[in-house]
């Protein structure tokens, strides 16, 4: 799939408005994960409106394809790309982490909202997904299952035994994308629990295997487009993204991987992602 | 004729509901030949899949069948199922989804020793909202309750023994959920069993009641939860006192649900007959049972402190 310069520019600046939604939840509760939830924002938004197959009108469509989000801490992402959709109105998106709210500070499984299952314990998106790749399997449909996962629940190892039985299974419907932006609570993955060679892991564990830029649109693109013509086995897309991306303050850091902004935070947040929308559109011109 | 072990019902109850019911897949952690899931494998290879020995994982996957409109049967040793992958089951609970776990080896397995047992099973599962817990006490209770399974909506836990309990039903018996089952009338002192524990009780009370010359009525109890709370104080309203009796650690089982519901609303004196929080050993289950306190004997000298 190639994209036009005005389509890029479009999807650009919608992911920036994404991404100030999810500063202002975050802001009103006082509470929640802006580092994994900006940092993954660009892959949910395309996944929901470019690669996978969905109804706006249905959430419940029994031919949509699967998205687990077991990087359930990244919710208020999820929750803003299903408002823009339709499946969540927008005026609950600032109830987050509310009491009597429907969001949850983590998905809780919710039909009508488009939320699959319940997530945000580490480690068990992957299984899940496995699970519902075998039943597509079983009924013949043409599903895909998307799993996204953080770098940091790597570390568990369910995520392991579930790499081994969808290889097993040969489950070339199930796209598993790992948000590779090096950070988890208590510092560089690499100092916490070392991942690397991560590629050869998954390569070790019979999985093809996809990495690309997170932050280059057309590379995410190309990479899903890739993952569809590979037969027999699954698929994982290690995505290099940027921690807390697009906030000067907030990337490549822990410290606002479970912290929510206060005003004057929030405040420059809003500016930055003002000030790089104003340039990407006066760039285009 | 000896009965055959509540596994070997199960294993061919799984084949015929399997027949009517295309939407019920079957995962195993490579213990099929002892949960008895190998002859719903081999009538239905495509809708078994053996998920290797890994029970997080197994239970995952159920989770994702669940949520794409399979009825997933989870089955293993008791403790593994349970303990190894109890965050998963919590999310099945959690969510309120059609997944039945149906394990074997639940409480003394014997010879295999402590490592085996499952003895703490029935705390963890009980803690979670939802779910339906249920233990049989023979192969014909185990037929009704599966049918009621299978015929209900939700998660569902039901332990299995790993060998064979004596019959103590009729055919003709209706499994109602969350109510008390009385299986033998009395007035005086009550004995609530669930699983073995209802064998025991039955025996213990046959055994001993001309003997004190007290009447003692016998109620076995195969919901663990929810447990229909009015039926059974109607039940226990006007006995002296009650003695409970489990397969399982006396600290947080079957008998401190029981307790708990007794003092709420008819405080009466209650004994507890179970595993006195112990992992067990190995050994001959029968010399098991007697040495860590499940024997008639040790109901007996309960019923004696009552009275």
């Amino acid at each position: 799939m190639e994209l036009s310069k005005a389509d890029e520019l479009s999807i650009l600046t919608e992911i920036l408005d994404i991404k100030k939604d999810i500063l202002k939840m975050i802001y009103e509760a006082q509470s929640g994960h802006p580092g994994g939830s900006l940092s993954c924002a660009n892959i949910i938004y395309l996944l929901y409106n470019k690669i996978m197959r969905i109804n706006p009108n249905d959430p419940s469509w029994k031919e949509r394809d699967i998205f687990i989000l077991s990087k359930g801490h990244a919710a208020p992402a999820l929750y803003v790309v299903l408002s823009r959709l339709g499946f969540i109105k927008r005026e609950d998106l600032f109830t987050l982490r509310q009491y009597g709210s429907k969001l949850q500070g983590h998905p809780v499984k919710n039909s009508k909202l488009g939320i699959e299952i319940s997530t945000g314990s580490l480690g068990m998106g992957l299984s899940i997904g496995v699970g519902c790749a075998l039943a597509a399997k079983l009924d013949n449909t043409e599903k895909s299952i998307f799993v996204l996962l953080g770098d940091g629940e790597l570390n568990e190892g369910a995520i392991w035994e579930a790499a081994m039985s969808a290889n097993h299974y040969k489950l070339d419907n199930l796209i598993a994308i790992v948000d590779r932006n090096g950070i988890q609570i208590d510092g560089s993955t690499e100092e916490v629990m070392a991942l690397e060679p991560l590629a050869e892991k998954w390569k070790a564990f019979g999985w093809e295997v996809i990495e690309l830029d997170g932050s280059n649109l057309t590379e995410i693109l190309r990479g899903f487009e890739r993952s569809k013509t590979i037969i027999g086995r699954p698929k994982v897309i290690i995505s290099y993204l940027i921690k807390g991306s697009d906030i000067s303050f907030m990337q490549h850091t822990k410290e606002f991987h479970g912290r929510a902004p206060n005003e004057t935070e929030y405040n420059a947040a809003l500016r930055e992602l003002e000030d790089i929308k104003t340039i990407l559109i006066r760039g285009d011109k | 004729m000896s009965e055959p072990p509540l596994r070997d019902t199960f294993g061919d109850y799984l084949v015929e509901i399997g027949k009517k019911n295309n939407e019920i897949v079957v995962l195993d952690a490579d213990l099929s030949s002892s949960t008895r899931t190998f002859k719903f494998a081999k009538a239905y290879p495509n809708r078994f899949f053996n998920m290797g020995i890994a029970e997080q994982n197994m239970l995952g996957t159920a989770l994702g069948f669940a949520i794409s409109g399979k009825i997933p049967v989870v089955s293993g040793f008791s403790i593994f199922t349970i303990g190894r992958a109890w965050e998963f089951i919590r999310f099945a609970a959690h969510d309120n989804l059609n997944f039945k776990i149906i394990t074997t080896h639940g409480g003394l397995v014997g010879e295999d020793g402590s490592t085996h047992n499952s003895l703490e099973d029935l705390s963890l599962m009980a803690a979670l909202p939802n779910l339906n817990i249920l233990m049989p006490s023979d192969n014909i209770e185990l037929t009704e309750i599966l049918n009621y399974t299978f015929n209900t909506e939700g998660p569902f836990y039901i332990r299995l023994p790993r060998g064979s309990f004596p019959k103590i039903h009729k055919a003709k018996y209706k499994f109602c959920l969350g109510k008390p089952d009385i299986i033998k009338d009395g007035k005086d002192i009550c004995l609530i069993g669930t699983g073995y524990g209802s064998i025991l009780a039955l025996k213990s009370a046959n055994l001993i009641e001309e003997q004190l010359k007290t009447s003692i009525k016998v109620i076995n109890f195969p919901t663990i939860k929810p447990i229909n709370e009015k039926a059974l104080l109607e039940e226990v309203k006007s006995v002296k006192g009650i003695v409970i009796i489990e397969e399982h650690n006396i600290y947080c089982g079957f008998g401190s649900i029981i307790a708990r519901i007794i003092s709420e609303n008819n405080p009466k004196t209650m004994k507890f007959v179970g595993i006195n929080d112990s992992f067990g050993e190995s050994g001959k289950r029968e010399i098991l049972l007697k040495s860590y306190g499940l024997s008639v004997e040790a109901i007996i000298k309960q019923i004696k402190k009552i009275i």
